[in-house]
């Protein structure tokens, strides 16, 4: 694998998938946003971020990322653009609407812990020039790229056939409903320490009942991501570099967090060692290494990467996806110019997706949920009071 | 679409993806033991039927092609 190759491997798999995933952060601030200033924080942005200001060629079978000349500018309002057909090529647009600022992506260009570095930025620039706020805005610079081929000589054992005979999990692909709940963090992490648990087992747990309630049904393959940047030694990384699991869960009916929060809890954290997650990133890539070096029409790899990745058990009921501070590097200065952040990501390869972020103490989980019936917001809350978890808001939204 | 025909397609498609000559093959082969086929490759060649007869191929199907007759009964009862 070449240079070219490398630069864009790591988010190719986005070109494979059915669908497109276009993430998004959004971030609420004290007055509404002046365009004027935001695209002046966006051009002041460029040379300190040439990473996220590209656009991918395709050449025959081939793609590869080019510097992107063409203007860029800012988006009035709140609906997604189409990325990079309505963006002059790039892989993200910057809109703002009444106090809010959004941040869309194409997962191509970066996961979510590559997308907050660009938005923190954007973010400071925008204070800067809006609040005086005197943030110090430094340039980005991303590792190179990882050698996946490394990775995969490492871990020969990763790569298994798939079983085309095995059972696969049916999950919901109906039009996405929105919906977001918000709980006061404090009351989860008290919940979490008197189970003996990481917080995020506990809401992980507290989401597997929700889900065993509105799915009726007691075996669940629950799903979370895990950041492998510091385990493949590019803690800089800008690109994609996540390791999704998928674990399988029994419950007992109408099932209570004690009875299962600790074997969670020893699940999830086994599956966080630094060798584990070199490993699990082995073998969701060595799929997609496949994929990329098969010599055929992108349309064909296509298909067969969505036909491999289904019988290789990648899809799940439901995945949580916790990013805690949306900011990065982490700033309680920056923090209070925001009144509120959202995160939104399309659940591709499940039926629900909930994205949570923590922000003045509050935990935001933004639901998008695939499944054609009424009830899940309703019981997350009913689980999250019946735990002691304090819920804040719970709203439909579309 | 006549069966014979349909058998003959995939066997061409066969030939191409697997460098596997259609004598060697007969309904009754198994993609993966007698032809030795690699998942890759036996979903490389579903992908390639599915352009071949303009369909989509549901992938709960999947775990029922385990010969090339159960690709030619898929196709003679779904393909146009």
């Amino acid at each position: 694998m070449n240079a070219e190759q490398r630069a864009v491997f790591q988010g190719i798999v986005y070109y494979y998938r059915e669908n497109q995933v276009i993430c998004r952060y959004q971030a609420m601030l004290k007055d509404a946003i002046d365009p004027a200033l935001l695209q002046k924080a966006l051009d002041a942005a460029r040379p300190l971020a040439e990473y996220y200001f590209c656009h991918v060629v395709w050449e025959r079978r081939e793609a590869r990322l080019e510097p992107n000349t063409a203007p860029c500018h800012v988006r009035q309002g709140s609906a997604q653009p189409k990325i990079p057909e309505e963006t002059n090529g790039y892989l993200f647009s910057l809109g703002y609407e009444g106090q809010t600022i959004y941040l869309d992506w194409f997962h191509f260009l970066a996961d979510g812990r590559g997308g907050s570095p660009f938005f923190t930025l954007l973010l400071k620039q925008y204070s800067n020039l809006r609040y005086d706020a005197g943030f110090v805005c430094e340039a980005l610079v991303s590792d190179p790229p990882y050698d996946v081929e490394e990775l995969l000589a490492r871990y020969p054992e990763s790569q298994v056939t798939n079983d085309m005979q095995k059972d696969v999990l049916q999950i919901h692909e109906g039009t996405p409903h929105f919906q977001r709940l918000r709980l006061e963090k404090q009351s989860l992490v008290e919940l979490a320490q008197r189970e003996g648990v990481k917080p995020f087992s506990a809401l992980m747990g507290l989401a597997c009942q929700a889900a065993q309630q509105y799915l009726e049904k007691n075996e669940l393959v629950y799903s979370y991501a895990a950041d492998t940047r510091a385990a493949l030694g590019v803690p800089n990384a800008l690109y994609n570099c996540i390791a999704s699991f998928q674990l399988p869960l029994q419950l007992e009916p109408q099932a209570r967090l004690h009875s299962f929060a600790k074997q969670l809890d020893a699940d999830i954290r086994a599956s966080l060692t630094p060798e584990r997650r070199l490993f699990r990133m082995a073998e969701q890539m060595g799929w997609v290494y496949q994929v990329f070096r098969q010599k055929a029409a992108l349309k064909i790899k296509k298909r067969v990467f969505q036909m491999g990745e289904y019988i290789s058990g990648f899809p799940a009921d439901f995945w949580v996806s916790y990013i805690g501070s949306p900011l990065q590097p982490h700033s309680p200065e920056l923090e209070d110019y925001l009144t509120d952040f959202q995160t939104w990501v399309l659940p591709d390869g499940a039926s629900l997706a909930m994205e949570v972020t923590s922000l003045h103490g509050v935990l935001t989980c933004c639901i998008e949920n695939k499944v054609d019936k009424p009830g899940y917001l309703e019981a997350l809350r009913d689980v999250m009071e019946r735990e002691g978890v304090k819920v804040l808001e719970a709203v439909h939204i579309s | 679409m006549e069966r014979a025909e349909i058998v003959s397609q995939i066997l061409a498609i066969l030939e191409d993806v697997a460098e596997i000559s259609p004598e060697d093959v007969n309904e009754n082969s198994v993609m993966m033991d007698d032809l030795d086929l690699s998942s890759m490759e036996i979903l490389t060649v579903v992908a390639d039927l599915e352009e071949t007869f303009g369909l989509r191929i549901p992938e709960k199907e999947l775990r029922n092609f385990v010969t090339i007759g159960d690709l030619a009964d898929y196709l003679t009862e779904n393909a146009g």
